[in-house]
């Protein structure tokens, strides 16, 4: 077999074996890292597009690892939800340009390898869980860009990182122990680690207790990770207090597993019989209607510019589970879509506050006053972005939220239409309010007349960014095309 | 009655996994967090290795002649992985707890709470 038939494979295997191999190959060279990394996960991105033209060409596929057929081996299965990988290695292969100048200024010489090595590893979890078609092997690759996700997150210097990780990490384990409590339960009801095997026979299940247990643990197990209110309570401090590029690919990249995760768990129990799932996506729903303005009123009230965007993602979280909880076509493949764009008008948020913020040495929205004129290309991808996430129409963030808000019309909810627009124009007024603090107030603080504008390698990362979250605006119907036959089997329920 | 009968493993598993979850949620001590955590990881593992047990199986090599009761090989693999990745789970936290004690002087959540 030629390597185009093991692509499944090496997108995985790619990014992991060049992470673990980092460390030993450059101990000696810290700062050569970088290309390795780079290289490594564009060659990653190269395979993921491989992999969707051939999606594209073929419709789904599979891959037996190692050549055991499923059931008995584990089964690799790329649909249209599995070529989120490609925007997930492009924002990587992106952040890791991003990271060349920034990460040497806030990480030991010594750990800089090791950075590399954790955000390839990350990588290559996230790719894994994305493709993978066997349960057991959801939970190890969710172990491998959570573990990786909480050491990231302590790579920054100072008191307060590593309490942020280690509450991260105490909340995921536990979420992650959920998960793997619910595989034990399908297991044992069903005998089968094939996920597409077992949805098959959890209906012919003898009991339902257990069967609803399984579904309790791995709904509030996914919730943790994607951190939606209440149970969001991790996120702003890891997000904050975590190096840019590391809270770029956290809040754009790794809560969006959790999200994967409750889509996946819906469609495996969507076609249980006796087991209804509308109570569950009322409680979505709800939670996701909650998180919106909670978020969006906890943003406000932030001075801190990355708290407040870690606040932002709470919000977003929220759109992105009332899409879900409504279910219907129009909803659901908003929220499909809102998932790829919030991913990257995120990314371009938090690496363009990281810029702003390592150029000045100030990270207080009012301390910022005026660093619109000194760095003026950072400042203007942070003014597009936070239009963006706001969701003003010919942006990326209009797509799924009106999507979002047309599918809560179309079944009846008019509340739920209001709670998308007051949410919106909540984001809107503390965008406003950070433009307008960049651009049109004097400076106050004497660091801000000293600023320079970013070196060129973090300023290609956020235009790039940047202009996706304009430009994935206008590509909003093909999007929608593209994630409707995926999202399919989750309308059928609601 | 009879259902909790037979699912008296299920039973004792989740009852564990709570009391870890009790200590996780309750204990301010970051080190009594990381115990807590780990009588979680022993709950979902004994719980795992119970569920292999099959009745009426028969063993692929020594063939039907084999006198049972049997146990399916597969949950012992999972919970393989799963002991390694809590382990590594283990590590990080205590390494991460370390370095709290040094930077913040504490490893109690409530001390440390001040401190912020």
């Amino acid at each position: 077999m030629s390597a185009a038939a093991h692509g499944l494979a090496l997108v995985v295997l790619v990014p992991i074996v060049g992470g673990a191999l980092i460390p030993a190959l450059f101990r000696r060279f810290p700062t050569a890292a970088w290309g390795f990394a780079l290289a490594s996960s564009a060659l990653t991105l190269a395979i993921s597009i491989s992999l969707i033209r051939r999606l594209l060409a073929e419709g789904p596929f599979s891959y037996a690892a190692g050549g055991w057929p499923p059931p008995y081996g584990v089964a690799l299965h790329f649909d249209r939800f599995g070529a989120a990988i490609a925007v997930f290695s492009m924002i990587t292969l992106l952040v890791l340009i991003f990271s060349r100048r920034y990460i040497p200024a806030v990480v030991p010489i010594a750990r800089i390898p090791l950075y590399y090595a954790l955000v390839m590893i990350n990588l290559g979890g996230m790719n894994g869980f994305l493709v993978t078609g066997d349960l057991f092997n959801l939970f190890v690759f969710m172990e491998v860009f959570s573990v990786s996700a909480y050491a990231l997150v302590a790579m920054a210097r100072g008191p307060q990182a590593g309490l942020a990780a280690i509450k991260y990490l105490l909340l995921g384990a536990v979420s992650s122990l959920l998960v793997l409590f619910a595989i034990g339960l399908i297991f044992a009801q069903t005998g089968t680690l094939n996920m597409a095997d077992a949805a098959g026979r959890l209906d012919a299940a003898a009991s339902i207790v257990p069967t609803a247990l399984a579904l309790g643990a791995l709904t509030i197990g996914f919730m943790v990770k994607a951190a939606l209110f209440p149970l969001h309570v991790w996120l702003p401090d890891a997000h904050a207090s975590a190096p840019a590029p590391v809270s770029a690919l956290l809040s754009a990249v790794v809560v969006k597993a959790g999200v994967i995760g409750i889509i996946r768990t819906l469609q495996t129990f969507s076609d249980h019989g006796s087991l209804q799932l509308m109570p569950l996506q009322s409680l979505l729903i709800w939670l996701g209607a909650i998180a919106v303005l909670w978020g969006a009123v906890a943003a406000l009230v932030q001075s801190d510019l990355k708290r407040l965007l870690a606040y932002s993602t709470v919000t977003n979280i929220g759109y992105i589970f009332i899409g879900l909880g409504i279910g219907s076509a129009t909803a659901a493949s908003g929220a499909a879509v809102h998932i790829i764009n919030h991913a990257v008008i995120k990314a371009a948020l938090f690496l363009a506050a990281g810029a702003l913020i390592h150029q000045s040495g100030l990270r207080h929205i009012d301390d910022l006053r005026g660093l619109g004129e000194r760095m003026p290309l950072s400042a203007l991808a942070l003014g597009v972005a936070l239009l963006a996430v706001a969701g003003v129409p010919p942006t990326a963030g209009f797509v799924g939220k009106w999507q979002i808000g047309l599918g809560a019309l179309e079944t009846g909810r008019p509340l739920l239409m209001g709670v998308v627009i007051v949410g919106g124009l909540l984001v809107l007024t503390y965008g406003v309010r950070i433009i307008n603090t960049l651009f049109f107030r004097p400076p106050l603080h004497v660091r801000v007349v000293t600023s320079r504008e970013a070196p060129p390698s973090m300023l290609a990362a956020i235009l790039l960014l940047a202009a996706s979250s304009f430009l994935l605006g206008l590509a909003g119907k093909p999007m929608l095309d593209f994630v409707a036959p995926a999202i399919l089997p989750l309308t059928d329920t609601g | 009655m009879n259902v909790l009968l037979t699912h008296v493993d299920y039973i004792a598993a989740v009852a564990i996994f709570l009391v870890g979850l009790y200590i996780l949620l309750v204990k301010q001590n970051l080190l009594k967090k990381i115990l807590g955590l780990n009588i979680m990881e022993t709950a979902v593992f004994a719980f795992i290795v119970t569920a292999g047990m099959t009745d009426n199986g028969v063993p692929p090599l020594l063939g039907p002649d084999a006198v049972g009761p049997f146990a399916s090989p597969l949950p012992h693999a999972l919970v393989l992985t799963g002991i390694v990745v809590a382990v590594s789970i283990t590590a990080l936290a205590l390494a991460l707890i370390v370095r709290v004690k040094r930077e913040c002087g504490s490893v109690e959540l409530n001390e440390l709470g001040k401190v912020e």
